[in-house]
């Protein structure tokens, strides 16, 4: 463990999917604006503008709801494949910071700036430099908080939100933390608060009145990280390249289908891909899950794990052949199919072998 | 109700239909067994709705009638009766009273007309075949059924029907097992029916190495068999079996002929320090030689080497060595003949002498 205070920066852009939609059209500025699926429907807001969160409206809200706070909200279909672009130019950004950029999402990172030279060695003033950098190279607000561990740079880019940037220096994080509600606490789901609310834990302070061994007894495995926190202590490290969990690949059609025969087809090629990317990666799987967006846009995933490790094509197909048989698609069209491979494990260790299939 | 029987009449068809109640039912009276006296004498029925056996027994009936009684307290009760007992069977009122010597026990019962059964099967074209043929050939095919695989068409046993001819074909996608009988088979078309691997399991207890014969139905959802005293039914499962000819490869040049016995006896050693999940080893083909080696993870490694004839162009190829060791099994002559083609192809492998059974696994990549 090294003996130097490190400097992490939490980046976060403020109502990602609904900004991008007011910086490209500039007829939605100053309106309420929603990103999500159909209020007809049983879509959820992906996303909020500041001018609709006024209403009471946030992100993961049924759509449905959100209309009848705020009846004349714009809604607008998400265009991952725009987030996704400009997510890229903002890691571009950062990574001109430092390589140690954690991406948690398409609009929010870590990153451990310790080691970052210039800017008199003031993680406040690197900060202030991307924020500005995005806004100029993306037309794009972002908020950031700057604090000696994650912990503390995450719940400190709430403070100023949006547009905003706030520190929690070293000599302030077990105040800050003592006074904090435990329902604030990033990493304090909503079920755990009731459990600390009903054990008398409302406050960081609280939180520190518990010992290890008590705190173990009530919360299992994640009692380490709840008595680190109550004291300001973090040490998770920021992570440039988080581990995989799955290769997937999805195709959404020009014309949605309904023959099996094409939907098979279209199945092949997705396959490939994975298995493409498997094999870059060195990697097998052993779940495969299939991906199935129906034209009405209900989208549903059906999922095997299989015995054999899945690394070609030809290991995919008879399983997605199933997997499709367990849907809907006799009789309903389909716009996307995606396949995804999880379960991943490194091809090393089973270099034993590999054992090829008829089919 | 009113019979009376043996204990070994009662035991013996008991013991044929107890295995298919299953020890957890979704529905109470299938933990029962349907006990039917009528003018034909008694039948004594179990199913899991997959499989079910009907066994026949003669009783002395003074009281036709039928019931349902728990399955395997009754087996229980009578399997503990002193031996040559006689026994005693009859209804008061909801329950069954079972009566041998100085012993009395009243069972719960449920209604028959509750009780599912299979009556007719519908339009089938008998098929009359010695047991012990049949027993071969679903004994020398079933082990390479798939085990719960969502292509759920390979979790039973493929029969074909052709003139002429019963073949019975099992996979799991990674080797197969083919099986042929030549006989009386008076088919019109080819017909496909794919037995669930319940029924396959259940179909082995009851066959046995006898000569006498064996009567095989198949309808559009069952298949039946009946033998003395004794009649099975399975539903089939509904899908369509793979092109299973399209993986059986025909070679002529790359053959080894071995010695069964001994490439057996060197496989399983071979085996022993092979990757335990995956038991690849690897084959070495030269000029009448076959080298057989493994390692496992812990970089320990075995080698074998066998004297076996084998013209062709040397060649290196990996198998699961529990496959080959299924096919080794299952053949019974001293001779085995190896055909392979390259070391990502299928390799077939069959008795010199009997070409009625084939086995064809693929390679593993080592």
């Amino acid at each position: 463990m090294t003996a130097t205070v490190r400097k992490i920066i939490h980046v976060d852009m403020d109502a990602f999917y609904a900004s991008v939609e007011q910086r490209d059209d500039p007829a939605l500025r100053g309106l309420p604006v929603l990103v999500g699926g159909s209020p007809q429907g049983r879509g959820v807001v992906a996303a909020a503008s500041y001018e609709a969160r006024r209403f009471g409206i946030h992100s993961a809200m049924p759509a449905a709801r959100a209309v009848r706070l705020c009846p004349d909200a714009v809604f607008m279909r998400p265009r991952f494949e725009v987030y996704r672009a400009v997510s890229r130019e903002i890691r571009a950004i950062l990574a001109e910071y430092t390589d140690l950029v954690e991406p948690l999402s398409l609009d929010e990172a870590y990153l451990d700036v310790t080691e970052t030279p210039g800017f008199d060695g003031s993680a406040t003033r690197i900060a202030a430099a991307l924020r500005r950098a995005i806004r100029e190279r993306t037309g794009l607000t972002a908020s950031a908080g700057v604090s000696y561990n994650k912990f503390l740079a995450k719940q400190a880019s709430d403070l100023e939100k949006p547009d905003g940037l706030a520190v929690i220096p070293p000599d302030q994080g077990e105040a800050f933390v003592a006074a904090l509600p435990v329902g604030r606490f990033h990493g304090v789901g909503r079920a755990t608060e009731a459990r600390m609310q009903a054990l008398g834990i409302h406050t960081g302070a609280d939180l520190r009145r518990w010992d290890l061994a008590d705190l173990q007894q009530a919360f299992g495995k994640r009692a380490p990280f709840y008595y680190g926190i109550a004291r300001g202590v973090d040490e998770r490290p920021v992570q440039p390249v988080r581990e995989r969990k799955s290769v997937g690949a999805e195709n959404t059609f020009p014309r949605d289908l309904a023959a099996r025969a094409d939907m098979r087809a279209a199945l092949e090629p997705l396959a490939a891909k994975v298995a493409a990317g498997l094999a870059a990666k060195q990697l097998q799987a052993r779940t495969l899950t299939l991906k199935v967006k129906y034209a009405d846009f209900e989208l549903i995933t059906r999922r095997r794990t299989s015995r054999m490790a899945i690394r070609e094509a030809e290991d995919m197909m008879p399983v997605l052949d199933v997997l499709l048989e367990e849907t809907d698609v006799r009789r309903r069209a389909v716009r996307l199919l995606g396949v995804i491979a999880a379960g991943l494990e490194a091809r090393e260790t089973t270099e034993a072998g590999h054992q090829m299939a008829f089919w | 109700m009113k019979i009376k029987l043996q204990r070994e009449a009662l035991l013996r068809p008991l013991q044929s239909v107890i295995g298919v109640v299953e020890r957890r039912q979704t529905l109470p009276v299938l933990g029962n067994i349907l006990i039917v006296a009528d003018d034909n004498g008694m039948t004594l029925t179990a199913t899991d709705l997959e499989v079910e056996l009907v066994a026949q027994t003669t009783p002395e009936i003074t009281e036709p009638g039928q019931i349902t009684v728990p399955a395997r307290k009754l087996m229980d009760i009578v399997r503990n009766l002193p031996e040559g007992a006689e026994v005693a069977v009859s209804v008061d009122g909801d329950q069954a009273v079972i009566r041998a010597e100085r012993s009395r026990f009243t069972l719960a019962t449920l209604p028959a007309t509750e009780f599912p059964t299979v009556e007719d099967i519908g339009e089938t074209r008998p098929l009359v075949l010695p047991q012990r043929d049949f027993r071969e050939l679903i004994e020398k095919t079933h082990f390479a059924m798939a085990l719960q695989d969502v292509r759920y068409y390979l979790n039973g046993l493929l029969l074909e029907l052709e003139p002429g001819k019963l073949r019975a074909v099992a996979t799991d996608g990674h080797r197969l097992a083919l099986g042929e009988l030549e006989g009386e088979v008076t088919a019109e078309q080819l017909q496909q029916v794919i037995v669930p691997r319940k029924g396959v399991q259940e179909l082995l207890r009851l066959l046995d190495d006898a000569d006498d014969q064996v009567r095989v139905e198949l309808g559009g959802n069952h298949i039946r068999v009946s033998l003395a005293g004794l009649r099975f039914t399975s539903k089939l499962i509904d899908g369509r079996f793979p092109d299973y000819q399209r993986v059986i490869p025909t070679v002529d040049d790359r053959v080894m002929e071995a010695e069964r016995e001994p490439l057996r006896q060197a496989l399983v050693r071979a085996s022993i320090l092979s990757n335990e999940k995956y038991r690849g080893v690897r084959f070495n083909l030269g000029e009448n030689e076959l080298r057989i080696q493994s390692n496992n993870p812990e970089h320990e490694q075995a080698d074998e080497e066998l004297t076996v004839t084998y013209g062709a162009e040397a060649m290196e190829i990996g198998f699961n060595a529990s496959y080959l060791l299924d096919a080794l099994h299952a053949v019974d002559g001293d001779q085995v003949r190896m055909g392979l083609v390259d070391s990502s192809s299928s390799t077939i492998i069959e008795d010199v002498n009997d070409r009625r059974y084939r086995y064809v696994v693929m390679p593993m990549r080592l």
